[in-house]
């Protein structure tokens, strides 16, 4: 089982996160402006602008896998927000009103950055956020892609990138650095290929990796991608990996069957799940989620770049498209089955898996199954309820 | 009293197309035939599609016992305008659409369009992509290329290009319907026993269920008669009632309009999407149609699905009750539209500190407890101040 071998870099990882956390911290007493970013949002602007760019979905995300994002989210709902709203903003806008802290304090934003193409909440959040605070928000915006994208919608990315260079201008007071961003792109390129690298020997039978440990090690590719800390990170990483291969040390080691999974993992529920998987010799070897973080960018043409980089990601493109992508990572994985998650929290991705799930099936000939939960909050997760459809989907495993 | 009951009348005509949204169109449709497309409300170019000589018709009309319908494919925490428009057309309510225009205005919208698409697809299915910030310049130039394709699809699905010319035409027309209806709604400010809540509100709903032609002249007799009466009669009694704002989505059910007609309170504002919204501001008729149509989309009064850092809706709102002369602020909300609840608390309080009472009111297509609302408003109207309205 993936947690009974813990990995050395787990300790780096931990070490890695509190330097992150600290940073956020000591920011602003450092004369750095303190910018809100999107996990899937051109970072790479924020850290050549010279700002802190600061995760509040990552807060979500770790009170989440505290156990504790109900109860600060009941901060957010005592003022009026509602409980349907995404787990992740409860808990950041939860936090700003809390008495208690249990994983630290949200850090304040002197600036709000977001990219709504992972989904409109981030929008809300972040307007809502600009509001309660009282600071400059800019969104991103990413009109949804249909079959390719278009010059129009480059076109209006690459405009916006300029009005947000902008924007990072007039917060830092200073002329925006281009061969910095230069060599950001650079290390988040470097950072991103060893990832996707990492990410891949999860397709090995059996695979010292899976997608349980990748929720567990993404962070740094979400906080820190575009810097040296990243790229170190998942240099270790790959290492270890490969040094537990060549000792036969695997993720489930009586590995029989492959899963596709969609989308989140139930944060609180990381181990319940991953325990379930591998008492059915499953690995769960890949989601469209942890393959979020896959950018290469071309330093000849930045900004463009950035814009296909962004735009395009599948969070990002229409019905069919997203059919298709989960379908070649399937093949590429060679998965035995499928599991989507129906995630109260997040709409977007959500929405449509119904119709999905039978059409992945007729098209593929694999058993997959819909399950409801919520990301983050237990509230709206019955283990009984999902154990009981995963016991028929695994039935149908052969 | 013949007047007054001619008011009443001309009124029932769009009470009529609202109750049977489908008979006037399919009627118009067997006279003159020509694709219908829908719509889901209301950020779309209506101008265009009807420049193209279809019939442009918005799916506002909800039949609640379809919105279970959905539920193989539509999880039940989506909000129930989605749900009950999806589920209307899986019951073959709108099988006599040729397309369906869905504007993306938040990730229900954005999602559904793809499930639809797949599971009950007309001959033209289309997203307008708006950009969802307003205040930028690339948000304009975004915009009037997004048109463009649009009106491209449209061409080619109607087999026909749009000159300018025609599509200025349609955008005259379209400027009459508005300009009228915000002097029907001026007048029902003014007078609300003549124009009630109710009226306003169906007079602009309707508006989208049948062809903007018909429209007019139905508008206009209306206001004929309407100014008459106002000439006729002493306007001393008339200003009588509790003035609100109402701000939200869509007017769902339809009973809220006659439960505040019923508690003495005089909608003055509103920001709803099938309400003032809809008829805010006009589209400028010198000048590329596209463009204009871009700034009238881009300067339509602030939503919860756009950023609009220029004019906060924070801002707009306090402002807006100030201006109207309203007493008090109802927001009227579909369970689930995230978009509203996002905003909800922040509003509520900085309607609060500026002094403003408000009251919230939830409900959901298909499953609404009248009573309860009544209740809600019924209160909300008699703290604002009851004695005005039974008053002298
Ligand atoms: S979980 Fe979904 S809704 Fe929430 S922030 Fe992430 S993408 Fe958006
Ligand atoms: S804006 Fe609200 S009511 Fe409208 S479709 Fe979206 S969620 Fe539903």
């Amino acid at each position: 089982m993936a947690a009974s071998q813990p990995f050395k870099t787990a300790g780096l990882l931990k070490g890695l996160m509190a330097k992150y956390y600290e940073q956020g911290n000591l920011a602003r007493e450092r004369g750095v402006p303190v910018a809100w970013v999107t996990a899937v949002s051109p970072v790479e602007l924020v850290y050549a602008a010279g700002l802190f760019p600061y995760y509040p979905e990552n807060f979500g995300a770790l009170a989440a896998a505290r156990k504790v994002a109900d109860k600060i989210s009941m901060a957010a709902e005592t003022r009026g927000f509602f409980s349907d709203l995404c787990g992740y903003a409860r808990c950041g806008l939860g936090d700003a009103y809390a008495q208690e802290h249990p994983v630290g304090k949200i850090v304040r934003p002197d600036l709000l950055f977001c990219c709504n193409t992972q989904c409109g909440s981030l929008q809300k959040w972040f307007e809502t956020a600009g509001r309660l605070y009282k600071a400059p928000y800019f969104l991103l915006d990413a009109p949804l892609i249909e079959n390719a994208s278009t010059e129009l919608v480059k076109r209006y990315f690459v405009e916006q990138l300029e009005e947000a260079i902008n924007f990072f201008e007039v917060a830092t007071g200073s002329p925006f650095n281009f061969d910095r961003l230069a060599e950001v792109l650079d290390l988040a390129n470097e950072a991103c290929r060893l990832w996707n690298e990492i990410l891949d020997m999860a397709a090995m039978k059996p695979a010292p990796f899976g997608f349980f440990d990748a929720c567990f090690h993404m962070a740094p590719i979400v906080t820190w991608r575009g810097t040296k800390e990243a790229v170190m990170y998942y240099q270790e990483l790959k290492n270890e990996l490969e040094d537990r291969l060549s000792k036969k040390i695997y993720a489930v080691p009586d590995e029989r069957f492959k899963i596709y999974w969609d989308h989140i993992p139930v944060w609180p529920k990381l181990r319940w799940f991953s325990d379930l998987f591998a008492e059915h010799g499953a690995l769960v070897a890949v989601s469209q989620y942890t393959h979020s973080w896959a950018y290469q960018f071309d330093l000849d043409r930045p900004l463009e770049s950035l814009a296909e980089n962004y735009s395009e990601v599948f969070s990002n493109r229409d019905f069919e498209d997203r059919i298709q992508l989960k379908i070649n990572f399937m093949k590429k994985y060679q998965i035995d089955g499928f599991a989507l998650f129906s995630n109260r929290s997040c709409k977007p991705t959500a929405f449509g898996l119904y119709d999905k799930r039978k059409i992945i099936s007729d098209r593929t000939g694999l058993p997959g199954i819909v399950f409801e939960g919520d990301m983050s909050d237990l509230r709206y997760f019955s283990d009984e309820q999902v154990r009981n459809r995963f016991k028929i989907f695994f039935e149908q495993l052969t | 009293m013949t007047d007054h009951k001619t008011i009443k009348e001309l009124c029932a005509q769009f009470t009529r197309i609202i109750n049977e949204p489908n008979l006037e169109i399919q009627r118009v449709h067997a006279e003159k035939p020509a694709p219908i497309i829908g719509f889901l409300p209301t950020d779309v170019p209506e101008e265009l599609i009807h420049a193209s000589g279809a019939y442009p018709y918005g799916l506002v009309s909800y039949e609640g016992m379809w919105v279970n319908r959905a539920d193989a494919h539509l999880q039940t925490w989506a909000c129930s305008l989605a749900r009950c428009s999806f589920g209307m057309a899986l019951a073959g309510k709108f099988d006599y659409l040729s397309g369906l225009i869905i504007p993306h205005i938040c990730d229900t919208t954005r999602m559904i369009s793809g499930i639809w698409k797949q599971t009950r697809p007309y001959d033209f299915m289309e997203n307008f992509v708006l950009p969802r910030q307003v205040d930028r310049p690339s948000a304009r130039s975004y915009l009037i290329g997004e048109l463009g394709r649009l009106k491209a699809r449209l061409e080619s699905f109607m087999g026909r290009s749009i000159a300018d010319e025609e599509l200025q035409r349609s955008i005259s027309l379209y400027n009459k319907n508005r300009t009228m209806l915000r002097k029907l709604y001026q007048f029902h400010v003014r007078r609300p026993d003549l124009i009630s809540n109710l009226d306003v509100f169906n007079a602009i709903k309707s508006a989208m269920l049948i062809p903007k032609e018909l429209h007019n002249v139905m508008v206009s007799e209306l206001l004929r008669v309407v100014e008459q009466q106002t000439h006729e009669r002493n306007t001393d009694d008339a200003a009588r009632g509790v003035r609100v704002l109402v701000t939200g989505k869509v007017w769902e059910p339809p009973a809220i309009m006659e439960i505040l007609d019923e508690s003495g309170g005089v909608c003055v504002a509103d920001d709803l999407s099938t309400g003032y919204r809809y008829i805010a501001n006009d589209v400028t008729e010198n000048g590329n149609p596209l463009e204009a149509l871009a700034d009238h989309q881009l300067k339509r009064p602030p939503s919860p699905c756009f950023v609009n850092r220029g004019q906060d809706r924070l801002e707009y709102l306090v402002d807006k009750v100030k201006a109207s002369g309203a007493r008090g602020v109802i927001f009227l909300h579909l369970k689930f539209c995230e978009t509203e609840n996002y905003d909800y608390p922040l509003l509520r309080d900085a309607l609060f500190d500026a002094n403003i009472p408000n009251v919230r009111v939830e409900s959901e297509i298909g499953n609404v407890s009248h009573g309860q609302i009544s209740t809600r408003i019924q209160a909300f109207m008699e703290m604002l101040g009851g004695e005005e309205i039974y008053g002298s």
